[in-house]
Formats: C-alpha cells, structure tokens, sequence
C-alpha cells in the first residue's frame, strides 16, 4: 500500500461531493449564527440547487477522466459520471419539489435540505465505489440522512411509522451487507471489487461455500435498498408515509445509485476477460426468479392499489424487477463488451425511468397540497377539464411508463429486452413483456380518471411553479429523449466502453 | 412525399388545436381533411404499377447502433390502405358534425392523430418504426372511445387498449429476436430492423414439431396481428369497442384500424417465415372460417344493430384471413380487395347506424320496424350498403368474396365449403335485420307522434354519397382498382419462399438501405456538457 497522501486527482474525483458538501453546510451555518433562526427557504433552496448545479457542472467538465482516486477505493469512469448525474438531476428536482411542498417547505427546510445534499454525497460515493467497504460507507451515509428525512414529515403516524420501518429493516439489510463482505475479505482476502472479480471464477469452480454466502448476502443487502422480491415489503410503506419529495427523491435516486453498484458488482472482468459469473448457472437462475417475481409481485400488488403513491411505490418495485433483468444481462453475457453495452442500457433504463418517476411525484405533490389527504386515483378525476396542462404531462408520463411509443419508457424497455435477448434470457424478455401488459392497467387508471370521469367537486391547486415546471419538464423529456434516444444511448455507451 | 402524407395529420391536428373558437373546428378539420385525400390521390400518379419494387422510397437511419432506420415506402399492397385511410377521414369527419357535441377540438386532434399512426404502420418498411406507428394508433383510438363513447366505455377501452398491446408486445420480443439473428446470420454482420432485409434470413423450420424459431416468430406475430384483426378466438374486445365507440370511433375502427391486422399478416408474416405460413395456413383458415360462421352466428341473435354490425365484421374479416392463407393470387387479392370492401361498407353501415341513433338515441332492433314508409331515403341507402355487405353481384362485396372463394377452394375444398355456408348465414342475418327494421308493423321509436323522425338531410346524403358511388365503382370496374395491385401480388405469391424487394426512391432510382457499418467507438470523449446535462 502506497502511502495515503491525498493528491490532485483524489480532490478532482471527489470536487463534486465537496461542492455538495460546502454548499449544504451554507444554510445550515446561517441558521447556526442566526440564533437558530431559519433563514428564508427561498435563499437555501438556491444555496443547495447551486451546490447540485456545480457538482453536475464539474462532473461534466471531468467526464473525458479516467481516474481511480483515493487507493483506488473510487473509480470515475463513464458509468461513474453518467451514474452522478442521474442522481444529481434527480436531487436537483427533489429540492425543487421540496421547495414547493407544504410538508417539507415549513420548520427546518435547511436542515431538510443539508440531509438532502448530504444523502447525494453518499449516493455519489456509492456510484464511484471501486471497493465493497467503500459501497457500503455510501450506502450508509445516503441512509442515515433518508431515514431522518423520513421521519420528519408533518404527517405524524403514518410518517413515523415508516422511518421506523425503514430504519429497522434498513439496518438489518445493512448489517447483512457488511456481514456478507466479511465473509467475501475471508474468501478473497481483499474487499476491492477487482480483486473479487479475479477470484470469483475461481472459487466458483472450486464451490467455496463461504464464497457463495458471502455473495449471497452481498447482493442481499442491494436487494433491499431497490426493494428486488422478498425484499420490497418495506416500500410501499415508507413511500406513502415520508413526504411526497422526499418520496420522489427516494424513489429515483436512491435506486438510481444502488442499481449502479450492483453492476459494478456484476461488471468485473475476471483475468480471461470473461465476465465473472459466467460460469455459475446458480446465481443466474436465483436472479432470474427473483426479477420475475420483482415485477409480478409490483405489478400484482400496484393492481389493486387506489392510492396513487402506492400504485407509484409498487410501480417501482416492478420496475426494479426489469431494472434486474438488465443487470442479469450484463453480470451473465459472455464477452466484456457486450456487458458493458448492457450497462449502457440499464444506465439508460435508470434515467427514463427517474424522469418519469420523478415528474408522477411531482404531480403527486401539487395535487396533495388539495387533497389534504393521501391522494387516491378517485382525487384526479375531472383533471383534463380543469387544468389540461398538469392532466397532459401526467398522461405522457403515465404512457411513458406503460411502456409506449415512441416516449422514452418505449425506448428504455425495447433496449432493456433487447439485451436480454441477445444474452438468450428469453424467458426474463418473455416475462417482462407479460408484466407491461398488466401494468399498462394501472397506469392508465389514473388517465381515465382525469380524462373519462368528472371532477365530483372543484380542483383547487396552489402555487408551486418549480414543481409544475418540473412536472411539464419531465413530460417533455419523455418524448424528446424517446425520439432522440439512439444519439444519447449512443453517447452513453461510448462514454461507458471508455474504461479505464 | 409519403412522409408529407404520413405527417401531414399532424400538422392538421396542430392547426385545429390553435383554432380559437370550438366552431372553426368542424370546417376546419373537414378542410385539411380532404385536404389531405387529394393529396394522397397523387400517389396514383406517381405510382407505377408496372414493377413490384417498394416506390418512393425514403431512407434515413434512426438509430444506427442497432439498425433501425426511418424507412418508408409504398407498393401494390399497401397503395390503396392508405387511400382508404385518408379517404375515410373526411367522411368520418362529416359524418360526426353533430354526433360529437364535448371537447370537439380535442376529438379532432384525436382524429388526426391516429391517422398518422395509421398511414405511418402502412408506409413503414422498418419493423421498429412500423412497430412505434402501430402501437401509437392505439392511444388516440383509447381515448375516443373512453371520452366520448357509451356507458360501459372504460370497460371497453381498456380492453381494447390491453388487449392489443398484450399481442404487439410479443412481436416486440420477434421483431428483436430478429434485430439479432441479422447481426448473426447476414453477410453485413450488423443488426438491422429493416424489413428488406430480414426478408433475406432464413430462419430455421422444423415441421411439426413447434418449438423452433420459425413457429415462434411467426406465432408471435400472428398473434399481435390476429388480435388486431381480429381473429376468432380473439375478437372478444371487438364487439364491446365498437358498441362503445362513437360512430366516427367505430368507423375508423372498423374501416382502417382492423387493416393494420391483415396488412401485418401480408407484409410481414407471409414474406417473412413462408414455411411456417405455409405448414400452418390450415390452422388459419379453420380459425378465418370458423371466424365466418361464428361471426355470422352471432350477429344473427343481436337485439342491438350496432353489436350486429360489430359481428358482421367479425365475418367479413374471417374471409379477409381464409384469403390470405389460401396463399394464391386469387386468395390474396381477393383479400386485399375484400379489406377495402369492408372499409367501404362496414363504415357505411357504422354511419347509417350512427344517424338513425342521432335520432332516436336507442339501437335495438324491437323498437323500431316500419322505417321504410317514415324514411324512404336512409331506407334505400342501407339497403344498398345491405347487399354490398352480403355481397351481392355488381356490388364491391361479390368481387372480393367471390376471389375469396375462388382462392379457398383452391387451397382447401373442405374449407372453400366452409366459407360458402358463411356467405347463406351474412345474407340471413343482415337481410333479416333489415326485414326488421324497416318493414312489418311499426316499432315504438317510428310511430312516436311526439318525435317525428325525419329523413336524411343533406349533409349526410353527401357523406354517404361518395360510400354508395364506391360501392358500385368497386363492384362493377374492379380493374381500376386491382391493376394497381396486381404486379405486387404475384410478385409475392410467385416468391414468397425468396421473397425480395427492390426499392425505388421518387426519382426511380435504385435505393440502398443497409446503414453503414457501426461507427467505431471514439478513443477519447470531449468533455463536455452533454445532452442529458441541459
């Protein structure tokens, strides 16, 4: 081991999170120094959407890098910064939302916003993760601040209840993960994801037992953080119960990130150049039930929902299930080339798919403030006549999420199934396809609701133009980048083959 | 040229939604609409019928890193699809003037919107782009009928909606199953969703036994295309759609969107795995003649004219799939004909249905009886539309059953059989309907003293007009018609275990549609802002 002095790329690798982290502490300090006065949420919100413009900023000025930083325990390579930027896109809408939300706008928006930032620091940090000890410092530090944003929604029973949910099994999840990497350090005898990738052929073929439970309990702990089947109970829960931005934060950025290192996971070469599971049919199978019942599990559940963030938390459940299908694809194809192409895919699901998320929540917040209860699908009746605008970028949005063309949710499942076939899983693409089937259902009843039924009394909506901008945002972006996906997925995939 | 007719839809629907009165809509929508159909007429002229190459070609990559490209072209198959689609819009359009009281300017955006979608899965020779247009021509048609349909129309609507996408979201699975072998089994090693292309593969055939690539691939199709159709037994979303469905929902139902079903099975399913076709055709025409008897079963015991009508379709498009799977000239002429024919009379008879509900705001058959001597008008004209639709000699309808049959009988006797019950049945059910509705005693809805009915007024004498001139033209000239087709035809009938098509841009030239190799993965990325970044 080289002696740890910090040099200059290990500061350019990191500049992101710095500029996070300084520009979270700013509103923060000016309550401190205030005598504990909140300072105007308008002037945090600009602080904290500063430090996201120049983090997305200099993670843009370094994507030609190739750098691995810090004793190689963070690598910025094309998926590093695609992976940023997604999840700093989706914190920059989060704090937008946030601004316009009722519930997290109200005491301690600085301290919701420093949470925020500091929970993107740790998503930032499990994205770039080249080392399982590293991955699992990210993912504790993008929890503990979710788990207290959580609990400090207004809503006081269903709030509380869920941080607690969230915490507890969130812990369990988490001491499973470090457990699982203990086991791999006994087996590997290193913790760096190269290194395992090395030896995984190996000690596949030698059926290490300790190896396979250690992995097991690895991929177990990503599998709650993106709630993959058994592990989902918790989301719908804690989706209704945090507040709408909070949700939506959740919902697209926490996923966003843990998806990105669950492909690292998988992504590594070992010495032939093959990828590393290739050779063990188990792991293969597992993760394929366990996607299959991901999605009809999210799909089944979010069919009877009427709640519309319910219907939303199981719609992400599914949709983690076909997030997997992708990974499988790239954890299982044969040559190093064709993984990283799947990657490119999963990286390109995983935005369409905030996109969407993130403009359905914001929907969800505008309307809510109204509502003054958990807003159901019965609430956006009448919408089409009352506010054409909202109604139509949700339904773009709603379609672009049933999967059809040529909106972006279109291209992102034909690229998704398509990697999957080439890898030959033609039962997953098979599956897949019968899963967006049923879940066209529930993504349409809240487009006839708004369009086929009248409004039983008067929509009020309030204020909100940051949420609204960033709802009519995203419905624009469902069909822009639908049509235009092969230049971007193109871009993405030559940044991604790009390696180090 | 074919993008100008594919686009220009929408162009209109964006100039209805800039309209600042709700009672421009109409005029203007009729405007642009037959706008367009006199537009799309040239493509008459600029077709040569000579030669079954792909005319008017036009040829940009999409997405090159998997193949898929902006392909559009025309030939004797689809040629007078599209005429049919932009013909039937104006009538359409004319036709709804009071039917469509809410929301007309959204309706109409509707309208346009699925146009496109439909001339775009006609014109589109690239299975990616087909696949977008054809799934797009669902949503505007989900909303017709789920905003200005019938009672149950949510129940109706959705099913439609699921229904059909379950079927095209497995040929989404074929189509990228093929996008592979391509890049396997084709000289240029590279994918290519191009349909010129994939008619060169030659995918693998065991017969009998059903799970090799070809059965699947062609059953994954079928099905999309068969529900489209639809086919007996997935036809079950048909009747509750068009029952649903306003009168210009329907007709465009009826008249186009059902085409997109059976044009799928000539383009694509044919010429793309013939032996399965072929080692499977039995299995179609026992389901089309099936189709043609249950069908007309069915349509016999309807108390509503509207679910009759939906039934008959049913019938008619059993006929449009015995002739495609007959595999001959006749057959497949006969089909491509008889899709017209349908479109023609079928919407007839959605829209003379439509009239009388205007007026008496009920569909059942009991209530009336009698209408003969109230409407004489509307009375003579559905029975035009009658003996079209029962295929009566000198009416569109005799020439493309009567190919049918030839075609059938040709393929199978027992089938060609089959058929000809059918045909006694469509006479039977329709001919007893109309003794129903128009003659015997009067029914309550015509002797009503308080609502008198009156007869057709002008504006629907003229939109049925250019319907009953249609009726005649195709059934006594049906040359005009059929030369244009005929070349393309044979060309694929006499080859479809080879099938190849050159394909000719506007100026006659020879176009080539391989895109060029993968372009090579750049060593160094510049840094900067990328797209996703604004």
């Amino acid at each position: 081991m080289t002696a740890a002095i910090v040099s200059l790329k290990d500061i350019l690798v990191s500049s992101p999170m710095i500029a996070l982290l300084v520009m979270s502490l700013i509103p923060v300090m000016m309550k401190v120094f205030n005598g504990n006065r909140e300072p105007k949420p308008f002037v945090t919100v600009v602080y904290s959407l500063l430090g996201v413009i120049v983090a997305i900023g200099l993670t843009a000025s370094l994507s030609g890098m190739r750098q691995t930083a810090f004793n190689e325990a963070l690598v910025f390579d094309g998926m590093s910064v695609w992976g940023s930027l997604i999840v700093l896109f989706c914190g920059g809408f989060g704090l937008m939302l946030a601004y316009d939300h009722i519930e997290t706008n109200a005491a301690q928006f600085s301290e919701k916003c420093f949470l925020m930032l500091g929970s993107m620091i740790g998503m930032l940090i499990v994205v770039m993760s080249n080392d399982l000890i590293v991955t699992f410092l990210g993912i504790e530090m993008m929890s503990l601040c979710l788990y207290i944003l959580v609990a400090m929604s207004r809503e006081e029973i269903l709030s509380k209840e869920a941080a607690f949910k969230y915490f507890v099994l969130g812990s369990f999840a988490s001491a499973i993960f470090l457990y699982g990497i203990a086991l791999l350090y006994g087996t590997v005898g290193s913790t760096s994801l190269p290194a395992v990738a090395m030896k995984t052929g190996e000690l596949l073929a030698n059926h290490n037992q300790l190896f396979y439970i250690g992995m097991a309990m690895v991929i177990l702990g990503f599998a709650f953080k993106v709630s993959i089947f058994p592990f989902h109970s918790w989301t719908p829960d804690v989706y209704q119960g945090a507040s709408t931005p909070v949700t939506a934060f959740m919902a697209t950025a926490v996923k966003s990130a843990t998806f990105i290192a669950l492909l690292r996971l998988f992504q590594h070469a070992d010495p032939s150049g093959q990828s590393a599971f290739l050779t063990e049919p188990k792991f293969l199978s597992v993760l394929s039930w366990l996607a299959v019942l991901t999605m009809m599990v999210g799909n089944a559940a979010a069919l009877v929902q009427n709640n519309f963030k319910r219907i939303l938390a199981y719609s992400s459940v599914s949709h983690s299930g076909y997030l997997l299908v992708g990974v499988i694809a790239a954890g299982f194809a044969e040559r190093i080339e064709s993984s990283l192409a799947a990657s490119t895919v999963v990286l390109f699901y995983l935005f369409s798919y905030s996109i969407m998320t993130m403009g359905a929540f914001a929907l969800v917040g505008i309307m809510e403030k109204q509502v003054g209860h958990a807003l159901t699908v019965d609430d956006l009746k009448g919408l089409a006549s009352k506010n054409p605008v909202l109604a139509g970028a949700l339904a773009l949005i709603l379609f672009s999420l049933a999967g059809v063309p040529p909106s972006v949710g279109f291209f992102a499942k034909f690229s998704l199934f398509g990697s999957a076939i080439e890898q030959d899983l033609y039962w997953l693409a098979f599956w897949g396809v019968l899963n967006s089937v049923v879940a066209v259902y529930y993504y349409l009843r809240p487009v006839v609701a708004m369009y086929m039924s009248e409004a039983p009394g008067e929509i009020r909506l309030q204020g909100g133009v940051l949420a609204r901008t960033t709802l009519v945002l995203t419905a624009i972006a469902t069909v822009i980048f639908g049509l235009a996906s092969s230049p971007i997925l193109q871009f993405v995939s030559e940044s991604v083959l790009n390696r180090l | 040229m074919l993008s100008l007719i594919v686009f220009l839809p929408l162009v209109a629907a964006f100039i209805v939604a800039l309209s600042p009165r709700e009672t421009w809509v109409r005029p203007v929508a009729l405007v642009l609409a037959i706008a367009q159909f006199v537009f799309s007429l040239a493509l008459l002229f600029r077709y040569d019928p000579t030669t079954p190459a792909l005319q008017l070609v036009e040829f940009f990559p999409w997405v090159p890193a998997l193949g898929v490209s902006y392909f559009l072209g025309v030939d004797g198959i689809s040629l007078w699809l599209i005429i049919l689609t932009t013909f039937l819009l104006p009538v359409v359009i004319a036709g709804s003037w009071n039917a469509i009281s809410q929301k007309s300017k959204a309706f109409h955006i509707a309208l346009f919107v699925l146009q496109t979608a439909m001339l775009g899965s006609f014109v589109a020779m690239d299975l990616v782009l087909f696949y977008v247009f054809f799934e797009l021509s669902l949503v505007p048609m989900y909303f017709i009928v789920g905003i200005w349909g019938g009672t149950r129309r949510i129940y109706a609507t959705m099913k439609f909606f699921i229904y059909t996408m379950l079927g095209s979201l497995l040929m989404l699975l074929a189509i990228i199953y093929l996008m592979f072998t391509a890049q396997d089994v084709l000289p240029s090693k590279q994918m290519t969703a191009n349909i010129l292309e994939l008619y060169k593969l030659d995918i693998p055939f065991i017969a009998g036994q059903f799970l090799n690539p070809q059965a699947l691939l062609f059953f994954a199709f079928s099905l999309a295309f068969a529900i489209k159709v639809p086919m007996f037994p997935f036809h079950t979303w048909l009747p509750d759609a068009h029952v649903e469905a306003p009168t210009p929902g329907s007709v465009v139902l009826a008249g186009v969107m059902l085409k997109m079903g059976s044009y799928g099975f000539l383009r694509f399913v044919v010429p793309l795995f013939p032996e399965a076709a072929e080692h499977y055709a039995w299995l179609f025409l026992f389901l089309g003649s099936v189709g043609i008897i249950y069908g007309a079963m069915v349509a016999m015991v309807q108390p509503d004219i509207k679910k009759l009508v939906a039934y008959s379709s049913v019938s008619h498009m059993g006929y449009v799939m015995m002739g495609l799977f007959a595999l001959n000239t006749y057959g497949v002429t006969g089909s491509i004909y008889q899709m017209l024919n349908h479109g023609v009379s079928t919407g007839a008879l959605f829209l003379l249905v439509g009239m009388i509900y205007e007026r008496t705001h009920s569909r059942e058959i009991e209530k009336y009886g009698g209408l003969a001597k109230v409407m004489p008008i509307f009375t003579i004209l559905f029975f035009i539309i009658t003996l079209s639709s029962i295929a009566v000699p000198m009416t569109n309808g005799f020439i493309g059953e009567f190919l049918i049959l030839l075609g059938a009988f040709e393929a199978s006797q027992f089938f060609g059989g089959l058929a000809v019950v059918g045909v006694v049945l469509g006479a039977v059910y329709m001919l007893w309907m109309f003794k129903r509705v128009f003659f015997g005693e009067k029914g309550e809805l015509v002797k009503d003293e308080h609502h008198p009915l009156h007869d057709l007024s002008f504006r629907e004498l003229a939109v049925m007009a250019p319907l009953i001139v249609l009726v005649f033209w195709m059934g006594l000239l049906p040359n005009n018609f059929l030369k244009y087709s005929k070349t393309s035809i044979e060309h694929l009938v006499s080859t479809k275990d080879a099938y190849q098509l050159a394909a000719i841009d506007s100026d006659g030239k020879l176009v080539d549609t391989m895109i060029a190799m993968r372009p090579v993965i750049a060593p160094e990325i510049p840094s900067v802002l990328t797209a996703e970044a604004k």
